[in-house]
């Protein structure tokens, strides 16, 4: 067989599209899920246990189900017992918030249990609220410690979107289906695919060592 | 009334009884410095003073407020109290001068421009004024523990709290951090001195506590209690220190 460069060109512009929206479901997942984790893991460090066991059962249970069951079970089940309407990319980015959520929880909770003890005491020696000290003394640390996992985490969540093509969300890998339904060029657009992801991820993946690198402690 | 006062305080961990019923009363302007074998509860009796634990039983109040009221109560008691550690525990992710610095704006409520007027004073005076802007894994341990009483001092305590400060330092890198602490003993400074270095103790201390086993043994004048020492124990105590 012959590499087709042409069934790429005429493929480039919808795939793009398709970028958008996977950009979009995964921008709008992290940080929906960066928000939920650290929530989650404040709770799971800090609470009492009317805070931390559902925590608890949150974590567990997004750890113990495949992505794909949950976006089913947002998508068809969730609006029948609720009786809502979900539109599949609401379903997508809800799905990516409460399992990136349940993932960050536990990287943000592990940063956390890894600040020395001895500068929460002296951040509280010193007279502070203990949200004070969380927020101006701990916060830092931890952050810069959960950097290189969270760095995964992002990179999981890019690649995560590709699985809403179950549910008929036009990401990246969705769009690349249905233009090989039709063309049935599939190493051309499968090869493009792989490249539009690679490129994608290798960009976060360096900017995240920059930001590492810019965080490290001297 | 008195800068401390232990009434009655007790303190356990589970069964483990750390702390006997001390009555205690330290007043302003003394060095009251506390020895004992380890495990006689002298770093617990510290870090009760400014609630890092809190009493199991009794009370202990400073500057009259109780270590048992309120949350407002407590970190009242901690602005007065400063405290510094073996370990120095300072903040990694900022600079001699920020350390220092951090107290004022956020335990004291100061703006930027004062609180750097007052960690300039005070790194002049510990000695440090060249390294302001060296990050604490760039000073040694000596010069690491002279930015914590520093940073301490900053938030203005009326008595300051030390925890084996020289432990955790080479021989050579003790004296400088005992300068400064004799300097603040002379200036008045209300001082709390947990160590082993017993020359500290006869030369700046002005009370010498001896606890053992969690009890309160001897409390006296130093050069009294090191020139001759009232017990067996503390006799045998003596010879293992030196």
């Amino acid at each position: 067989m012959s590499f087709d460069w042409s069934a790429i060109t005429a493929a480039l512009p919808e795939l793009l599209q398709g970028l958008d929206v996977t950009i979009l479901i995964a921008t709008a997942g992290l940080i929906g899920g960066t928000v939920l984790g650290v929530l989650t893991a404040v709770g799971l460090n800090y609470g009492n246990w009317l805070v931390v066991a559902p925590a608890q059962a949150y974590v567990a249970l997004i750890r113990g189900t495949p992505i794909v069951v949950q976006v089913m079970f947002i998508y068809f089940a969730l609006p029948i017992m609720l009786g809502i309407r979900l539109s599949a990319t609401s379903a997508a980015i809800i799905t990516l918030i409460v399992n990136s959520g349940a993932y960050t929880a536990e990287i943000v909770r592990g940063a956390l249990d890894g600040v020395p003890v001895g500068l929460k005491e002296a951040g509280l020696a010193m007279g502070l609220s203990f949200r004070r000290v969380l927020a101006y003394v701990i916060a830092p640390i931890a952050f810069r410690r959960a950097l290189p996992a969270m760095g995964n985490q992002v990179v999981a969540v890019v690649k995560d979107t590709s699985i809403f093509l179950v549910i008929g969300v036009g990401e990246l890998t969705r769009r690349g289906q249905e233009i090989m339904s039709e063309n049935f060029r599939a190493v051309e657009i499968w090869t493009a695919v792989a490249l539009i992801y690679l490129v994608v991820i290798s960009l976060l993946a360096y900017s995240l060592r920059v930001v590492e690198r810019k965080a490290r402690l001297p | 009334m008195s800068m401390i006062e232990f009434r009655e305080a007790t303190k356990r961990f589970g069964s483990h009884v750390v702390l006997r019923p001390l009555n205690l009363r330290i007043e302003t302007g003394e060095v009251a410095v506390i020895i004992g074998p380890s495990g006689s509860g002298k770093s617990t009796m510290l870090r009760c003073i400014n609630v890092l634990e809190t009493i199991s039983g009794g009370d202990l109040r400073v500057d009259d407020i109780s270590v048992l009221g309120p949350s407002r109560d407590v970190r009242r008691i901690r602005l007065e109290a400063g405290m510094v550690f073996q370990q120095f525990n300072l903040f990694p992710n900022l600079t001699a001068m920020q350390n220092v610095m951090f107290g004022p704006i956020q335990a004291r409520g100061r703006t930027k421009a004062e609180a750097r007027e007052i960690a300039a004073a005070l790194l002049q005076k510990v000695g440090l004024a060249e390294r302001m802007n060296h990050y604490p894994s760039q000073l040694s341990g000596g010069q690491q523990q002279r930015v914590a009483i520093a940073r301490a001092l900053a938030v203005e305590p009326k008595v300051m709290l030390f925890d084996e400060p020289t432990s955790a330092l080479d021989p050579e890198l003790r004296q400088e951090v005992l300068k400064v602490m004799q300097t603040l003993a002379t200036e008045g400074m209300t001082m709390v001195v947990v160590t082993h270095e017993m020359n500290f103790a006869r030369r700046v201390g002005s009370r010498l506590l001896f606890l053992d086993g969690g009890r309160l043994a001897h409390d006296g004048n130093p050069a009294e209690l090191l020139t001759a020492p009232p017990s067996e124990r503390f006799r045998e105590f003596l010879q293992h220190v030196d």
